[in-house]
């Protein structure tokens, strides 16, 4: 069966105009995302995969922050081209929505969890009048299983446990029954019995709806419990993607081998961790051949001499090494 | 032989009592006993507000304790004079969890480095410099690396220069709360074997504080599994992970994400969330998220049981043997 096409990522450029230099935070991405679809975007910090979902949303930083090149399509439509009101209007928090990784500054202190989980309903025009915005508010808010909701929706967020706040930010994020919704760290800030329940959450809101997810994370154990297909973005670009099995038995690039390899893992204890030497490359000057050869067990001339083009091993497995293979790391 | 040992330990916090609230009574840390051998690596498990890092504090001297005692060496530190307490905080130096924050922005490495030495003492320049230099080295970082300010580093090399002052005064034990989570992915794996190395090399005793269980099974020699301010479980690390016995333990376990994706945490491990430490549950604490609670369970705290030489948990379902 095959599924709905429902975004498609082309070559996306997004720079940052900094005082330092120009920022290449996004470097040619490219990527899909099905209905009903999970697609895990992962990576370290800086490696531009929170940057690719701010440009999805058109939600960079005002001063710096530029789409330079690429196209954002969201159900046939380009996002990059529409103007500012009607992304705001029709897509933004309508048709795709975003959850952000700390549910304590996402939310506002000084207003009701019942008042800023209605903002979206009433900012779209989805229910009219103050009975109308509390009766979707009550259904929203029982959706992510929060309990007695026709109650704590008077409650203000410093009443809301961590998970309890992390639903509530959920609930805003589908309150319009978005078509995509990009996940930003959603479980990083919780603990572990609480992360269960929150990845529990998301799997019923999909199956419920056919929603796509891209779900922002460097945690693998989260990814692999999660999501359909995994994209490992190192500086700027996406170095391989491939659907979960194989991403997490077959991987062929050496970055993702040293990130399964580099953390431990319960019950395969081990006397040492793969260290990967080094650090990522400054983005305002990157290397011009492979970002990740300065690191790589398996460099050799070419990779400092061009990037790599990107080969498919097997259909939907695609990476961009000069040397894929099979896990030689560890 | 014991370095470290924690004796029925308690510190309650008084919190409110404000305007229109009553005040109430936090207990963080409600009786706990641990001991950590000289040379091993004791971990301190347990989800955000189960007491961990009041325990940290405490052994630190950075609080003290409501109730019950620390002894370093065999010796009470509530006993120690202040010569006795200089000498105890030489000894036991901490690593902290975030290097964004544990440094000062305004100092050179060099002077960070420098400063507890100075605290303890009036070295010279020439064997001040040498120190630094020899710390720096051991943590991997050049000599150039101490007159360059904490902002001019990445995450890992700014915990690199956390550890080289924790170092620096030759200490026999470190308290280091949470030392990766604030790190990057690839950067991790550099610390932990950084950390693995200079224990070995120093000899050194660590007390971790940790929630990360994949982490704390890789890393520590014993552990203790805390949940509202109570010990749970205790044993061997690879005793408790192989064959955890505690309810409590078992949903920890259970819980963790794994990189395979066709593992599936079971949803029904673990009920709800961790209750309010101000008004925690009569009885055994985790009795209202426990599947297997009985009405004892409500009722009765439940002292530890020994599962074997080292192995002991606190539950009303475990038998001693």
């Amino acid at each position: 069966m095959s599924r709905q096409a429902l975004l498609r990522v082309e070559n996306l450029r997004t720079h940052l105009f900094l005082k330092r230099g120009v920022l290449k935070a996004v470097d040619g991405v490219s990527l899909h995302v099905d209905e009903g679809e999970t697609l895990g975007l992962v990576g370290e910090s800086g490696s531009g995969k929170s940057m690719t979902s701010l440009s999805i949303m058109r939600l960079l930083p005002k001063q710096s922050g530029r789409i330079v090149d690429g196209n954002v399509w969201l159900d046939g439509t380009d996002l990059t081209s529409l103007p500012e009101d009607e992304m705001a209007r029709d897509w933004r928090g309508r048709r795709v929505s975003m959850v952000s990784q700390d549910p304590m500054t996402s939310l506002n202190p000084v207003f009701t969890v019942g008042d800023q989980v209605g903002a979206p309903f009433r900012y779209h025009k989805l229910a009219q009048g103050a009975r109308a915005v509390r009766d979707a508010v009550v259904k929203v808010l029982s959706r992510v299983r929060i309990p007695s909701p026709e109650k704590r929706l008077d409650n203000y967020p410093h009443q809301f446990s961590g998970g309890m706040r992390q639903r509530v930010v959920s609930a805003m994020a589908i309150a319009c029954a978005p078509r995509l919704l990009i996940a930003d760290e959603p479980t990083s800030n919780l603990d572990v019995t609480i992360q269960v329940q929150m990845i529990e959450l998301f799997r019923e809101l999909q199956r419920d709806s056919g929603l796509g997810i891209i779900l922002i994370t460097h945690d693998l154990g989260v990814a692999a419990s999660i999501c359909d297909r995994i994209a490992v973005m190192y500086a700027g670009r996406i170095v391989e993607v491939g659907d979960v099995r194989t991403m997490y038995r077959a991987a062929a690039h050496p970055y993702t081998q040293a990130l399964l390899n580099s953390i431990p893992h319960l019950g395969q204890r081990k006397r040492r961790l793969y260290a990967i030497a080094g650090q990522p490359p400054s983005l305002i000057d990157p290397p011009v051949g492979c970002r990740f050869a300065p690191r790589c067990p398996r460099r050799t001339a070419k990779c400092d001499a061009d990037y790599p083009p990107q080969v498919e091993l097997a259909p939907g497995h695609v990476t961009a090494c000069w040397h894929p293979g099979p896990g030689a790391v560890a | 032989m014991r370095l470290l040992e924690v004796r029925d330990l308690k510190k309650y916090f008084r919190v409110g009592g404000g305007l229109l609230r009553a005040a109430g009574t936090v207990k963080a840390v409600d009786g706990v006993s641990f001991a950590v051998e000289e040379g091993e690596t004791f971990a301190l498990v347990g989800e955000s507000g189960c007491g961990k890092t009041t325990i940290a504090k405490l052994v630190l001297m950075l609080e003290r304790p409501t109730a019950g005692s620390i002894l370093f060496n065999g010796e009470d530190l509530a006993s120690l004079g202040s010569a006795g307490v200089k000498a105890y905080r030489r000894e036991v130096q901490t690593v902290f969890q975030d290097p964004y924050a544990s440094l000062n922005p305004r100092l050179r490495v060099r002077t960070i480095i420098a400063e507890p030495i100075l605290a303890h003492g009036r070295p010279e320049r020439a064997e001040l410099r040498q120190r630094v230099e020899e710390v720096l080295d051991v943590v991997g970082l050049p000599k150039t690396a101490a007159d360059l300010f904490p902002h001019e580093f990445s995450g890992g090399q700014r915990q690199r220069v956390a550890i080289a002052r924790a170092l620096a005064l030759n200490p026999r034990c470190i308290v280091l709360d949470e030392p990766i989570s604030a790190l990057d992915v690839s950067i991790r794996a550099q610390i932990l074997n950084l950390l693995a190395d200079i224990q070995e090399r120093f000899r050194l005793t660590y007390l971790i504080i940790a929630h990360d269980l994949a982490l704390v099974e890789h890393f520590s020699t014993r552990v203790g599994v805390m949940y509202l301010g109570n010990m749970v479980e205790a044993g061997p690390t690879s005793e408790v992970f192989a064959h955890p016995r505690h309810p409590y333990t078992q949903a920890l376990l259970a819980s963790v994400p794994r990189p395979d994706p066709d593992h599936r945490a079971p949803v029904d491990a673990i009920r709800g969330e961790i209750a309010s430490a101000m008004a925690p549950p009569s009885g055994c604490k985790f009795h209202p998220r426990c599947p297997h609670a009985r009405p004892v369970c409500n009722t009765e705290f439940p002292g530890w049981r020994d599962l074997g030489a080292t192995h002991s948990a606190a539950c009303h379902l475990l038998e001693s043997n």
